[in-house]
């Protein structure tokens, strides 16, 4: 890891307050893996609002123009005050920060990536570093709306096969991308499954694979501090080996963790 | 100039002599060894470790932190794998590296401080001072439940201070009235210098679900927002000439540092601006000794409470 200032490259409006800013960086495209996000300053030098750094993951890494990219909704302050930043201008950040997926360790050829909304950004790099090692992956999608139908367009680009669902019926299928894992898991049963997206998908998929005993990695977000694994304010509650839980960071320790150890809160 | 080849920007305080006066806040720097990757941190004056107690703590039940307007609120409630960690997984390093520690000890009543102590003895010659937390507001027994109370402090330090051959500082919160009370009691103790200020007990409600949102309910208040306070309570404790302080309490800058000294600190504590600027600690020492140059200040000590307030 690494504190940088780095040069957007572009930053694109992809949907109702969705962007994809691009970055240059060699080190972090020679660096990174997919899990792993970068902890962006989203203010002006010398001022404090907001005053901490903003934690992203990596979406993209293009190697050839040594690029990465981050996708975000805007949602406070500092999304919004990177969405108004323009090509040229750079930003201050710190990474590739966390522990992602280690893509020497995996032995399976099949892969289930599940997204739930935002969720998908890392799971989208993920996809491409394993088609690049020629591995079979299905992507599953879940949104609210509309709002990501360019997703649709980037994964035909990949050639896998995905299947969409949104909650309104305005982006394929209508329904929950969660029932779509139900009906479906026994032909995933022998897959790595890999998920990212917000806690009720969670809750839903934990009871899935539950049931049919699968094992499944998800990718956790938290409000942060340090990023680095310094002040233990980004805590989760995790299984531990005597029945009991332990507080795990999701900042170093995560974001990549098991998902049948986490601990939801009712 | 190179900080380490400057001697007019040491400090002392009663035995403890820093080459410079940039000490990071206990909880905010681990024990430097994170930090060591962006910039080197032996450089600094002194390194306050997180609290460590005398068994490994959880901490509170999260979340734990909520950002507020120029501020943190925290609720990590302590969360540490207990002293034998610090001892055999960061002291080798620290060591190595040559930082200059402060390790900060936390204990629920004088009892733990006294077996923590005991502990301590076999490595103290690897640290220039022990800090005693006797100011956390989020946790139930010990931290500010015990600095609240002017026997509990004087006895907690008097403990401590028999079992080390090192100087002793005790950490204050500003969560209190009787500071100069509490001081003096500390300096009773054996204390040589006060840590001021703890974070402010502060909160944060969630409008839409009207729950707190923190998961202890409270927290502790740090960052920009908190300077004015620590600001004040500094100056009104030098002004008692009781014991040397080192200021801390939303330093973010070089310039808030000099404010910070100006007031009656002979130290300065960087805590929550670690989390924004991973290179804060050089960045405002450099701050510092330009300030220094420009004025024809030769010793830093020399404007230490020198602020013209009549």
């Amino acid at each position: 890891m690494k504190l940088i200032k780095g040069e957007i490259v572009s930053n694109e409006r992809i949907g109702n307050n969705l962007y994809k800013t691009t970055i240059f960086s060699p080190y972090i495209t020679k660096n990174a893996v997919p899990g792993q996000f970068i902890n962006i300053k989203c203010c002006s030098d010398n001022t404090v609002d907001p005053l901490l750094r903003r934690p992203f993951s990596i979406h993209d890494v293009e190697y050839d123009f040594k690029v990465f990219s981050i996708m975000y909704e805007v949602k406070g302050n500092g999304t919004h005050f990177l969405s108004k930043l323009n090509a040229a201008d750079v930003i201050d950040f710190v990474g590739p920060l966390g522990n992602g997926i280690n893509i020497n360790k995996i032995e399976n050829d099949d892969f289930l990536l599940i997204g739930g909304g935002i969720g998908i950004a890392p799971l989208y790099f993920f996809a491409k570093v394993l088609l690049a090692e020629n591995k079979n992956v299905f992507f599953a999608a879940g949104f609210k709306d509309g709002n990501f139908l360019l997703f649709d367009k980037m994964l035909e680009r990949l050639k896998i096969n995905y299947e969409i669902y949104s909650e309104n019926g305005m982006h394929g299928s209508k329904g929950m991308i969660t029932d779509f894992i139900k009906k479906r898991i026994d032909d995933f049963k022998e897959y790595d499954i890999y998920c990212c997206g917000p806690v009720e998908m969670y809750k839903a998929l934990q009871n899935i694979f539950c049931l049919k005993n699968i094992r499944a990695k998800a990718l956790f977000e938290e409000i942060m501090a340090c990023g680095i694994g310094v002040c233990k304010g980004c805590v989760m509650k995790f299984k531990d080996n005597q029945n009991g839980y332990i507080y795990k960071s999701v900042c170093k320790d995560g974001p990549l963790f098991d998902l049948s150890e986490a601990v939801f809160e009712q | 100039m190179n900080s380490n080849d400057n001697p007019g920007i040491s400090v002392k305080l009663g035995s403890i002599r820093l080459k410079n006066p940039i000490v990071m806040c206990s909880g905010t720097f681990s024990s430097g060894i994170e930090y060591n990757n962006f910039y080197d941190v032996s450089m600094l004056g002194a390194i306050t470790t997180k609290s460590f107690s005398l068994k490994p703590r959880e901490g509170n039940k999260p979340p734990r932190l909520c950002e507020t307007s120029a501020g943190l609120l925290n609720s990590i409630g302590l969360q540490n794998e207990g002293i034998d960690f610090f001892i055999y997984e960061h002291l080798p390093f620290i060591k190595r590296e040559r930082f200059n520690t402060i390790l900060s000890m936390l204990g629920s009543d004088v009892n733990e401080f006294s077996d923590l102590a005991v502990k301590v003895r076999n490595i103290e010659e690897n640290l220039i001072a022990v800090e005693l937390n006797l100011s956390c507001p989020n946790i139930e027994k010990g931290g500010m439940s015990l600095g609240l109370i002017p026997e509990e402090v004087e006895n907690v330090t008097a403990t401590v201070r028999k079992i080390l051959n090192i100087p002793v500082i005790v950490k204050l919160s500003p969560n209190i009235e009787n500071l100069p009370e509490i001081t003096l009691r500390a300096k009773n103790g054996g204390a040589e210098a006060v840590s001021l200020i703890n974070t402010v007990v502060g909160m944060a409600i969630d409008i839409n679900t009207f729950k707190p949102k923190l998961g202890n309910v409270t927290g502790g208040l740090s960052g920009p927002a908190i300077k004015p306070i620590a600001l004040a309570k500094i100056f009104n404790l030098h002004k008692e000439k009781i014991l040397p302080i080192i200021g801390m309490g939303g330093i973010f800058s070089w310039e808030d540092a000099i404010e910070f000294i100006l007031a009656g600190s002979s130290a300065v504590g960087l805590g929550t601006v670690n989390f924004v600027d991973l290179q804060a600690g050089k960045k405002i020492l450099d701050g510092i000794i330009d300030f220094m140059n420009n004025k024809n200040i030769l010793n830093i000590g020399d404007i230490i409470g020198k602020v013209k307030a009549g």
